[in-house]
């Protein structure tokens, strides 16, 4: 597992030396890495604690938007405006005479990508006191985030001024390159890692938990509420990573970046990788965007009915997804010698019971626990 | 001092009355069973203490304090543990996890960022599987469990949680004889050393194990005391064990 994750790391990292850096693919590379954390980020909330949000491109959004106007406003400081204001185009077309005072903070890029990670995470937080500490979860839960993602749009649309609108913010100096990849490829091992970390400690036993039944959980003394905040705050900051180095690397971002069809995109590649997995959300992102560019050049017209068909598979079909699927297979396929792991398995519990005990001390599992 | 006091104890639901004014206690060490006919009030009783709904008037003290309004996981924390009727546990996780779960500890998020398992903790995890006969199981899912394994492991979930005062809600239902025994053994060992509150409809288990007896009717208590003294009261035979028939 680690040999081929290396290899996988190694691939995406050496191709573009390999090749050049004008490949078009160096530009899918880096877009598919921000994908996959994006629907890693769904995943944590989703896979493994069960709340489904179809809103979670808000989080990724707003760090996009953050980055990019940071960079806008930059990049018209060098490059003036065709009446010579030395302030980002879209916002003179709108009839703005300056850059606003609350945005002029944005000059300092790293000012802008600390908004970028915290004012998405400070929104989850909110939105998860507001919610979670209702028992608002489920459908829900779910309606509350498309509303979300649906408001969000219309801010950014009716705000053009400010927000370039239905265009979007482009024309900016991106970071399109081979070190800006290797880096994005270390924010995704360090995302990996965090993720592997949090689903496997204790903590991930206990979303894992809340996920399978969440009364059983309040009943057992879990403040539900907040493991919820809590991971939903840390998805909410992956997803603004995300979205950051996405409007740096792309170099344009819109309205639709923020918007429901793009979360529930993120929805369906971590169901077609495998939710509850931490592979999966990689694989399905990297799978069906991958797709999409190899076909939507031919079947233009048809591509979302595809992978809405392809959603409704995978649902009906193998609702783990490509990985659970497979894990699954494995194991069947192993069935031969079950009865004999459960045998050793006995052996082991027996072995335990005799090892652990002190000699010359009555075993105390019998009288009392 | 009893370990629970309920006092005055009323619910109503759109109108019905449900629980009314109800005085009820259980003092540390017991084993108490409580009996009545559907609609009795011992389930929903069972939800008050432990803090699923709120009760329309009336006080809970639990080991001193007052815990009426409490949520369920603050009056969980406080040392009270319930079995659902159903079994209730996190089906995916497997049998050791479900109880590594359920261990006591302060269920602080934080704390449990990057908080493993301690070999203390282990092996009380196995000690626990041992008393329930699970841990030949311990890495199965618990959806893959017989209908009976369920109830032990819930019990064991209990167990580990190491709580002041069990609240068993008919832990045999839907089991064979044989699992009823077993059942009842189990309750038997685990109240040794534990409070605990059974609601149980099977008299032929009730027989088996009780000591003190409450029977609720119509939301109060009717009758309390030994087993035998209850059921050879009339008011008892005639609402509860239906009228004139021996049992």
């Amino acid at each position: 597992m680690l040999l081929l994750g290396a290899a996988v790391v190694a691939v995406i990292g050496g191709f573009p030396v390999v090749a050049g850096t004008d490949s078009y693919i160096l530009l899918l590379l880096g877009k598919f890495l921000c994908y996959a954390i994006f629907a890693l980020s769904i995943d944590l909330i989703w896979g493994f604690t069960g709340i489904l949000s179809l809103g979670q491109a808000v989080y990724f959004g707003i760090g996009a938007y953050f980055v990019a106007l940071s960079l806008k406003i930059n990049y018209a400081l060098d490059h003036p405006t065709r009446y010579g204001n030395k302030f980002p185009d879209f916002m003179e077309w709108n009839g703005l005479k300056a850059l606003p005072h609350f945005m002029e903070p944005l000059v300092s890029t790293p000012f802008a990508v600390a908004c970028a990670l915290i004012v998405p995470t400070a929104l989850a937080f909110i939105f998860g006191v507001i919610t979670f500490k209702r028992h608002i979860y489920g459908v829900y839960c779910a309606v509350i985030t498309l509303a979300e993602s649906l408001i969000l749009q219309e801010f950014i649309i009716e705000y053009q001024a400010y927000t370039g609108g239905f265009n979007g913010i482009t024309d900016y100096s991106n970071y399109l390159g081979i070190p800006f990849l290797w880096f994005m490829l270390a924010v995704t091992i360090a995302f990996f890692l965090i993720a592997r970390v949090l689903t496997h400690s204790r903590i991930g036993t206990v979303l894992k938990s809340i996920r399978d039944n969440d009364l059983r959980a309040q009943f057992m003394g879990y403040n539900v509420a907040n493991y919820r905040i809590f991971v939903f705050c840390v998805s909410a900051f992956m997803s603004a990573a995300a979205g950051a180095m996405y409007a740096a690397w792309v170099g344009i971002i819109s309205y639709l970046d923020t918007g429901p069809v793009f979360s529930v995109e993120g929805v369906i590649w971590t169901a077609v990788g495998g939710r509850a997995t931490l592979i999966g959300p990689f694989l399905g992102a990297f799978l069906v965007k991958g797709l999409e560019f190899l076909l939507s050049g031919v079947l233009a017209a048809f591509w979302q009915l595809l992978v809405g068909l392809l959603f409704i598979f995978v649902v009906l079909v193998m609702p783990d997804g490509i990985v659970g699927s497979i894990a699954h297979w494995l194991r069947r396929h192993r069935k031969g010698t079950l009865t004999q792991l459960r045998e050793e398995q006995d052996l082991l519990a027996h072995d335990r019971e005799h090892d652990w005990q002190p000699a010359g001390v009555p075993r105390s599992g019998e009288e009392s626990v | 001092m009893a370990l629970l006091e309920v006092k005055g104890l009323t619910t109503r639901v759109s109108g019905y009355t449900i629980l009314d004014n109800l005085d009820f206690s259980v003092e540390e060490n017991e084993l108490r069973v409580l009996l009545g006919p559907n609609g009795a009030g011992k389930t929903t009783l069972i939800a008050m203490i432990t803090g699923q709904f709120r009760p329309t008037a009336g006080k809970i003290h639990f080991a001193g304090q007052d815990i009426t309004g409490w949520s369920p996981d603050a009056i969980f924390l406080a040392g009270i543990s319930r079995k659902f009727q159903v079994p209730n546990m996190y089906e995916t996780l497997s049998v050791y996890d479900n109880v590594m779960v359920s261990l006591q500890s302060d269920r602080k998020v934080f704390k449990y960022m990057f908080k493993g398992v301690t070999a203390a903790e282990d092996e009380r995890i196995w000690e626990i599987l041992d008393f329930v006969e699970l841990a030949g199981k311990a890495s199965d899912p618990a959806d893959t469990l017989a209908h009976g394994e369920r109830q032990w492991l819930e019990m064991g979930m209990l167990i580990a949680s190491n709580p002041k005062l069990l609240l068993l809600d008919e832990p045999t239902t839907g089991m064979t004889p044989d699992g009823k025994q077993r059942t009842a053994a189990l309750i038997q060992k685990i109240a040794r050393n534990h409070t605990v509150l059974l609601v149980e409809h099977d008299m032929h288990l009730v027989r088996q194990i009780a000591r003190k007896v409450t029977v609720l009717h119509q939301g109060q208590v009717l009758a309390e005391g030994a087993l035998d003294e209850v059921v050879s009261n009339k008011t008892v035979r005639e609402v509860y064990l239906g009228k004139g028939k021996r049992h």
